[in-house]
């Protein structure tokens, strides 16, 4: 099961479009879900998306205008409950027990967050902790140099491989990461 | 290569509809296949005589079975099938003859004797056929025989029979012209007997052709042109035929055969005829001559009757020389003559073709409009293809149209005309060819051009421009560039009304765009493309940067609201980042300060128009990145300005938010800005942390409040003083404790027990930061709180998720009393476990 976890685009206001390369690899057909942290900003944005895949789920970023948007969601893939956040209400920015707080409310095994533009992946009491980062490489006031990324997640029964995609100058970085449920 | 040089050319004849034949389609079959028995019936006849070596019976047999062909019933499709079947038969006489003349058989006698035959066709036939043997059998007769065969096929001025009897003419002597400059014997003739052989026989098929028209009653005339549509192919078998003669040179096609054929084309004055002929000229001959006969070509077009499609010609000229010149890779010509083969130095094509269309357009003013703009659109194409580095060309195209629309006065050009759909496509030819909006504003007539347009047209023609742009990432890297660009693209920038009121001045904004029902979507899809351009002006340098910023605010501020609202937040964006390239060049740049302060009043400006425009929740959180920015930027009075911000945001908040949904989301991102900042002193920290938990407090809903008050608490504990963590122990508590307050006034018990557990986990999260005022007490006694109430809720999805967040608050405790961490479990210790 292929889950693109992205958000923080923020075309048109701070980016212009998705990377070609990354375009390049999403390819429609291929994903299962996506979850997209918010600051899609416009609803071509979402139409993109939705060309990728069937089932796609947003949260409300702060340039989200549309507030329809949830401002938290759960998603269950398989076995995982996957919480979906983007982030900007949370202080202090990024932190990773401020984070906790929402992940024991949610309920979730893996919580996906964005606002910080910064790819991050790692275990906090033994629950999955995932920020895709910026998918456009936005500006970001408080991060000088984004880069690029967007995650995909296989999830197989209890196992979730985590693919990081960051593009690094003009190459794609791919990088590997595991998590088992326990 | 072409349909007719195959030796025995099949003409292409559609099925006739029934209305193109007098009788019917079933008569037609009907009639055709009685002929047809006749005529196998007699040829059988023949056959069998000239088995017997009855040459003179034979004849006779043949003088009925080509009297078939004398019809008047049939129609050119028939008639044709006809004919293909008795010349067929008439093989087997030609064989005969051409046998028993070698044996040594006289022909002249023959000759006399054939043209005894009573009627006047099926003499001509076999006049024809024995014509052709006598060649054969003699040589030096060649001359004065086909002269003769050319001129008696006169006698037959029937078009429908005149055109067949001449066409056989022509098949029977494809391999018999002479084709050679000095021939062994004078006699036999040289190649231009048989230029003059061709060319009269062309004349008189043309005039047969073209004789048609005239026939019959004007009612039937789609039916005439559906039936010489049917013939045309024979009449262009000629000039087929002249182009396989292999010694007649350019020299001999530019003194007599091209002019033999255009006198003809121009005098017969039938559009059909010369549109046709037209084209196969161009298609027949060498692209080599055409090069070097441009000239008398082109001025024949001009002369040719209303209603021929010069347009068609001329383009389909202009293609193939294109297609020359790019095989070749140049337009040099090579060719041999008498004195050995030279070169004919590069050919001006261009000049040629602009010269000879505008003749041809003050010539003929009767071609609509239309076509004229597609021969500058033709003209243009062959420039690009020619002469891709010559810009003036393009331009002097482009000016040559503005000026013939500028004579006729034409100005917003309907989408709906056809007009339009060519000037459209010639400017689009403009943009896919040069893949670069910066060689188009180099273009001095391509905007003005543009402007001919209607606004509809303006419009799209200007999104496509911006598609290019974004395909080929083409930045625009000058203040004068970005003012020439946002000028051609002004229909997507401005409402039409307002482009023609200040197409100069800006004068007041329109406060709502007035372009007639256009579709929101779409007019937000629009206007996405152009924010999503704004990334495109970009300089290196940073006061161009700014120039540029400053120059696409002065395009962008006359577009109303709905616009702004998406036009002017990119821009914003834009400016944040070039204060911090000034604020990474500030060891070079001394008065790198100032600019700072420049470009923010720039985006103070920039956003209060957004506010005004009635816009508040993008304004407010344009202001609180802005003061992220202005915070981080060390200029002078930096903070002053920070505070301004900030200020800004809050009375966005005050005034402008009234649904308590975007309050609170206002008020929380406020104080998530806010807990970022390093900047501010104590004097204007506490005013702005004083005004965000009053604000919270204030909010309308009891749930909203207690959480916007418990996020007030991370003000007074992670927010900054002096750049470093406050740490207020006891405001930090404050705040948690009037968030249990609030909570224990909400009615809704189930809504209560949400608070408290969202309550705890707050509490635990200064707790484990080490704010010594909580105490364990403080913990169990919510826990208490919960435990009591928790039971009594409703069975329901909220009590079931609420018991769910309560067990995992809990075993994150018991994971914490559990851990080594030291002094961790020490400071747990005591806490009530339960679930």
């Amino acid at each position: 099961m292929l889950v693109l976890v992205l958000g923080d685009l923020h075309i048109p206001h701070r980016s212009s479009s998705l990377p070609g390369k990354f375009k390049k690899l999403l390819v429609p057909g291929r994903i299962h879900h996506i979850l997209c942290t918010g600051n899609l900003c416009t609803k071509e944005s979402l139409d993109y998306l939705k060309t990728l895949a069937n089932d796609v789920h947003v949260v409300r970023g702060d340039f989200d205008e549309n507030f329809s948007y949830p401002e938290q969601k759960v998603v269950t893939v398989g076995q995982f409950r996957i919480g979906l956040c983007h982030g900007h209400q949370v202080v202090p920015l990024g932190d990773p027990e401020a984070l906790a707080l929402i992940q024991r409310q949610l309920d979730v095994d893996i919580l996906i967050s964005g606002h910080t533009h910064k790819f991050e992946a790692y275990e906090h009491e033994n629950k999955f902790y995932i920020n895709p980062g910026s998918a456009t490489g936005a500006y970001h006031a408080l991060n000088s140099a984004v880069t690029p990324s967007f995650v995909l997640m296989d999830i197989q029964s209890t196992t979730v491989v985590t693919y990081v995609y960051q593009l690094l100058g003009d190459e794609v970085k791919v990088e590997r990461i595991e998590y088992k449920k326990c | 290569m072409y349909p007719w040089t195959s030796p025995s050319y099949v003409p292409s004849i559609p099925n006739p509809q029934k209305s193109t034949s007098p009788n019917g389609f079933d008569d037609q079959d009907k009639l055709l296949s009685e002929a047809v028995a006749k005529v196998r019936s007699q040829a059988f006849q023949m056959k069998r005589f000239l088995d017997k070596n009855r040459l003179m019976d034979a004849l006779k047999c043949a003088n009925p079975m080509l009297s078939e062909l004398r019809t008047s019933l049939l129609s050119p499709k028939s008639y044709y099938e006809l004919y293909m079947a008795i010349t067929d038969e008439l093989c087997h006489l030609e064989l005969y003859l051409n046998d028993e003349f070698q044996k040594g058989r006289k022909v002249a006698d023959l000759y006399e004797v054939v043209q005894n035959a009573g009627n006047i066709v099926p003499r001509l036939y076999l006049l024809i056929t024995v014509g052709i043997v006598y060649i054969k059998s003699n040589p030096s007769l060649k001359r004065s025989i086909l002269k003769d065969l050319v001129e008696m096929c006169r006698g037959v001025q029937h078009p429908l029979r005149g055109l067949f009897l001449r066409n056989y003419l022509l098949q029977l002597t494809r391999n018999l012209l002479p084709d050679a400059l000095t021939p062994t014997i004078e006699a036999e003739g040289n190649v231009y007997d048989a230029i003059d052989f061709v060319l009269m026989n062309f004349a008189e098929m043309n005039k047969l052709w073209v004789r048609m028209q005239h026939q019959g009653h004007s009612s039937e005339k789609s039916r005439r042109e559906q039936e010489r549509e049917e013939l045309k192919i024979l009449v262009g078998t000629n000039l087929v035929r002249l182009s396989q003669l292999e010694s007649a040179s350019f020299e001999t096609y530019q003194r007599l055969i091209l002019p033999g054929i255009l006198e003809q084309v121009v005098s017969c004055r039938d559009a059909i005829a010369q549109e046709y002929l037209m084209e196969c000229i161009i298609q027949v001959f060498p692209d080599e001559f055409h090069l070097q006969t441009l000239d008398p070509f082109l001025k024949s077009c001009a002369q040719l009757q209303p209603g021929v499609n010069v347009k068609n010609i001329i383009i389909s000229l202009i293609d193939r020389l294109t297609a020359y010149h790019q095989r070749n890779g140049k337009l040099v010509v090579t060719h041999s003559s008498e004195d050995g083969s030279h070169e004919i130095p590069d050919i001006q094509l261009f000049d040629i073709f602009s010269i000879q269309i505008a003749h041809i357009v003050q010539a003929r003013n009767d071609m609509p409009l239309e076509d004229t703009i597609s021969l500058q659109v033709a003209l243009v194409s062959l420039a690009q293809k020619v002469y891709p580095e010559r810009l003036d060309y393009i331009d002097k195209v482009l000016e040559t149209t503005e000026i013939i629309l500028d004579r006729l006065n034409m100005m917003k050009i309907s989408h709906n005309l056809p007009v339009n759909h060519e000037l459209c496509r010639l400017l689009r030819l403009c943009v896919d060819f040069y893949n670069n909006i910066l060689t188009l504003i180099q273009l001095n007539h391509f905007a003005p051009l543009m402007e001919k347009l209607d606004y509809i047209s303006r419009k799209s023609l200007a999104l496509y421009v911006l598609m290019n742009v974004f395909e080929n990432e083409t930045l625009i890297p000058t203040a004068d560039e970005v003012d020439s660009v946002l000028t051609m693209v002004m229909p997507l920038i401005r409402d039409e009304d307002a482009m023609e009121s200040n197409s100069g001045e800006q004068q007041t904004v329109p406060s709502n765009r007035s372009a007639q029902d256009v579709d929101p979507e779409d007019f937000a899809e629009e206007q996405g493309i152009v924010a999503r351009f704004v990334h495109f002006l970009k300089a290196e340098d940073p006061d161009m940067q700014y120039k540029i910023l400053q120059t696409a605010r002065k395009h962008f501020g006359s577009g109303g609201t709905e616009r702004i609202k998406h036009i002017l937040p990119p821009l914003v964006f834009a400016a944040y980042q070039l204060v911090y390239k000034y604020k990474s060049i500030s060891e070079e740049d001394e008065n790198w300060d100032k600019k700072c302060q420049k470009i923010v009043q720039f985006c103070h400006s920039t956003i209060s128009a957004l506010a005004k425009a009635d816009l508040p929740e993008i304004a407010l959180r344009l202001y609180l990145q802005g003061a992220l920015v202005i915070g981080k930027v060390d200029y002078s009075n930096h903070e002053t300005v920070a505070y301004d911000f900030m200020t800004q945001a809050f009375s966005l908040y005050e005034d402008e938010m009234s649904d308590s949904k975007s309050q609170l989301a206002a008020i929380i991102l406020i104080m998530s800005t806010f807990e970022q900042m390093t900047c501010f002193g104590e004097e204007n920290a506490e005013p702005l942390r004083t005004n965000c938990a009053l604000a919270a407090s204030k909010l309308l809903k009891k749930p909203d409040q207690c959480r916007g008050v418990v996020s007030c608490a991370s003000l007074f504990w992670s927010g900054k003083k002096d750049g470093e963590e406050m740490r207020d122990e006891k405001r930090t508590l404050e705040c948690l404790k009037k968030g249990v307050r609030i909570a224990s006034q909400c009615l809704d018990t189930g809504v209560q027990v949400q608070l408290y557990v969202e309550l705890l986990n707050h509490y635990l999260f200064y707790f484990e930061r080490g704010n010594s005022l909580i105490t364990v007490a403080m913990l169990n006694q919510l826990i208490a709180k919960i435990n009591e109430e928790l039971p009594n809720l409703e069975q329901s999805e909220e009590t079931k998720q609420i018991g769910v967040h309560y067990r995992n608050t809990m075993s994150h405790i018991k994971s914490r009393m559990e851990s080594n961490d030291a002094g961790l479990e020490i400071s747990f210790a005591g806490i009530t476990l339960s679930s």
